[in-house]
């Protein structure tokens, strides 16, 4: 019981890397909370289902991060960009809106009630691992939490976008002035992150079902994590992820009764302690 | 810039007789009790503006105190602890002891993560609400037993639509009368001292994290009274009261309606409704149509339909022009 809870935990705390390194990435360039990134997981989710029924998911799986890429790109460009000189408190509310619109949108195509993308035939059987049957295509999700985590931190350490990523992070004018193309790297950035928000929903649909309301769930916990790690801290999302997927793994075996409020008591515990977070630089 | 209390006195008395002349002449009892929603959820929004305004700090919570207050009321009624009347002022003083203490450690939170913060702990006591059986009822929400008299006065007059449109009317008159009040007191200016400039507040002497505190407190009982209000409207209260979509709406008011003047969120409230009213068969689609009329307003009017209305005033009524829309 206590072998496959963790485990599950594990998976989840995979997904929510996923999910909340966009988030951090949004934040780190754009400096924008955004609200829309449940939306855009969302969106990834039912865009998969479709694309999943009409092909097949190894298809979706590359389909629909590739869509919300677009989407991402686009929302830089004629978002973004365009509020960068804004207070960062009415970008937040215009993701918000954002946010309400695209629920709307998904609802309007594809309807309330709630769908599934059928797990992948080749990863549709078990292993036994420590006297239990996990689910490989669970294990394969795992996979792919630290392969992104992995992925991300030598993209961002070792190659020279990367570098422009996190000059740009610090000192963004510094950084153009240095003839980096911030706006370009920017719609990249904010591209990246939301085809990661694209991919959590595609990866996520064959375990976690679609519905209308999956968006804030979603988006909740992964707030929870990048503010437990530090805004923007890519390192501090990783961990708070899994910290967080544990917990809730967890808690379900040792306090069933609070396991939903854990994570959030634990936020708040950690914010008195550092108000700006595990990782965060404090400004 | 901001006008004298006497001005205040005299538009809050205008606005009350604006009141009785709707509750007189509107006979209609289903647009009475459209009205009184709206009122209702600008008391809630008034709360809401109140955090913003004075702390700069957006709540995503504030349906936390809108339900904990039904819940509050629900619960004290139920086990039969103090009369109603009593109940009300307690509720109100244990929102006041919660938002204090909450305000002490969330206030500290920088700006952004302020908000995704509240959310999450609204969305905290969501949860716990749903999955609290017993007296609470869980998903189902528990009846809120509102005793036959309350302050003298029977249930079945106090019900009537017109009687409880004036009750949430004079309420909101009241609240914003003591918003305004205490804007104009030197703790209002301490507080929008440490909201320009946190850092430079503390330097020259002020603490800061105590005003702060008591803001977020005083804007979460006027959300509770808001959700006392609705609790006894309806009779009743549910986890959705608690859930974070209604935190989000009446964000969504204050923020159409202006944060920069402390009745736009009045303001914002009722055009909510009104538009909800007209779109009536695309109620489906409201949410789309309410969020891009939020970015609408952002991009062209970031401080709402109060601000856009001062800047077509401006040069004609310096000042105070932002408080003509209260009396449409």
């Amino acid at each position: 019981m206590l072998t496959i809870n963790l485990f599950n935990g594990l998976v989840y705390g995979a997904l929510l890397i996923v999910m909340s390194s966009g988030l951090a990435l949004i934040y780190g360039l754009r400096r924008v909370v955004n609200f829309a990134h449940g939306a855009l997981y969302m969106l990834g989710a039912y865009l998969g289902y479709t694309v999943a029924i009409h092909s097949n998911f190894w298809v979706a799986l590359v389909a629909a991060p590739a869509i919300m890429a677009v989407v991402g790109v686009l929302l830089d460009r004629y978002g973004f960009r365009l509020l960068q000189d804004r207070e960062p408190l009415n970008v937040m509310l215009v993701t918000f809106g954002l946010l309400l619109i695209l629920e709307d949108l998904v609802v309007a195509i594809w309807g309330k009630g709630n769908y599934s993308i059928f797990t992948p035939e080749l990863l549709n059987f078990s292993v036994n691992l420590f006297g239990h049957d996990l689910p490989a295509y669970r294990i394969a999700v795992l996979f792919m939490g630290i392969a992104v985590a992995v992925g991300l931190t030598l993209w961002l350490r070792l190659s020279r976008i990367g570098l422009f990523v996190r000059a740009a992070s610090t000192e963004p004018v510094t950084t153009s002035m240095q003839g980096v193309n911030t706006d370009v790297l920017s719609a990249g950035v904010v591209g990246l992150g939301s085809a990661l928000a694209g991919l959590a929903g595609v990866v996520a649909g064959p375990f976690l079902s679609l519905s209308p309301h999956m968006s804030s769930d979603v988006l909740i916990d992964s707030f929870v994590v990048v503010v437990i790690g530090g805004l923007g801290s890519l390192a501090g999302a990783f961990i708070a992820a899994i910290l967080l997927g544990m917990m809730q793994a967890l808690g379900a075996v040792y306090l069933p009764g609070v396991s939903v409020l854990l994570p959030f008591l634990f936020m708040i515990a950690v914010l008195i302690w550092r108000p700006s977070g595990l990782m965060g630089s404090r400004t | 810039m901001n006008m004298s209390m006497s001005r205040v006195s005299i538009l809050s008395v205008l606005t009350l007789i604006l009141g009785v002349g709707i509750m007189t002449f509107v006979t209609s009892s289903s647009l009475l009790a459209m009205f009184t929603q709206a009122v209702v959820y600008a008391i809630s929004a008034l709360g809401v503006g109140f955090l913003l305004r004075q702390n700069g700090l957006v709540s995503f919570g504030h349906a936390l105190f809108f339900g904990a207050a039904g819940y509050g009321m629900g619960v004290i009624l139920q086990l039969e602890w103090m009369s109603a009347e009593a109940a009300i002022f307690a509720v109100l003083g244990g929102l006041a002891v919660m938002g204090f203490l909450m305000g002490l450690v969330i206030v500290r939170v920088p700006g952004i993560a302020f908000g995704m913060l509240t959310l999450a702990i609204g969305q905290m006591a969501y949860l716990l609400a749903t999955r609290a059986t017993g007296m609470t009822g869980g998903t189902d929400g528990m009846s809120v037993a509102w005793p036959n008299e309350v302050f003298g006065f029977s249930q079945s007059v106090l019900l009537k639509p017109a009687v409880l449109f004036m009750i949430a009317w004079v309420l909101m008159v009241v609240v914003t009368y003591i918003l305004l009040w205490v804007i104009r007191t030197r703790f209002g200016a301490i507080t929008e001292a440490i909201r320009d400039n946190e850092e430079r507040a503390r330097f020259i002497g002020i603490t800061t994290t105590v005003p702060r505190s008591l803001i977020f407190a005083i804007s979460g009982v006027v959300t509770g009274i808001a959700g006392l209000l609705s609790s006894f409207n309806t009779g009743f209260v549910s986890p959705e009261n608690l859930h974070w979509s209604v935190s989000a709406i009446t964000l969504l008011m204050v923020v159409v309606g202006g944060f920069k003047r402390p009745v736009g969120p009045i303001v914002g409230a009722i055009v909510y409704f009104l538009f909800k009213d007209l779109l009536g068969e695309y109620a489906t689609h409201s949410n789309a149509i309410f969020g891009a009329a939020l970015i609408a307003v952002i991009v062209f009017s970031p401080d709402g339909i109060t601000g856009a209305i001062e800047r077509a005033f401006k040069g004609k009524k310096p000042a105070g022009a932002a408080h003509q829309p209260i009396s449409h």
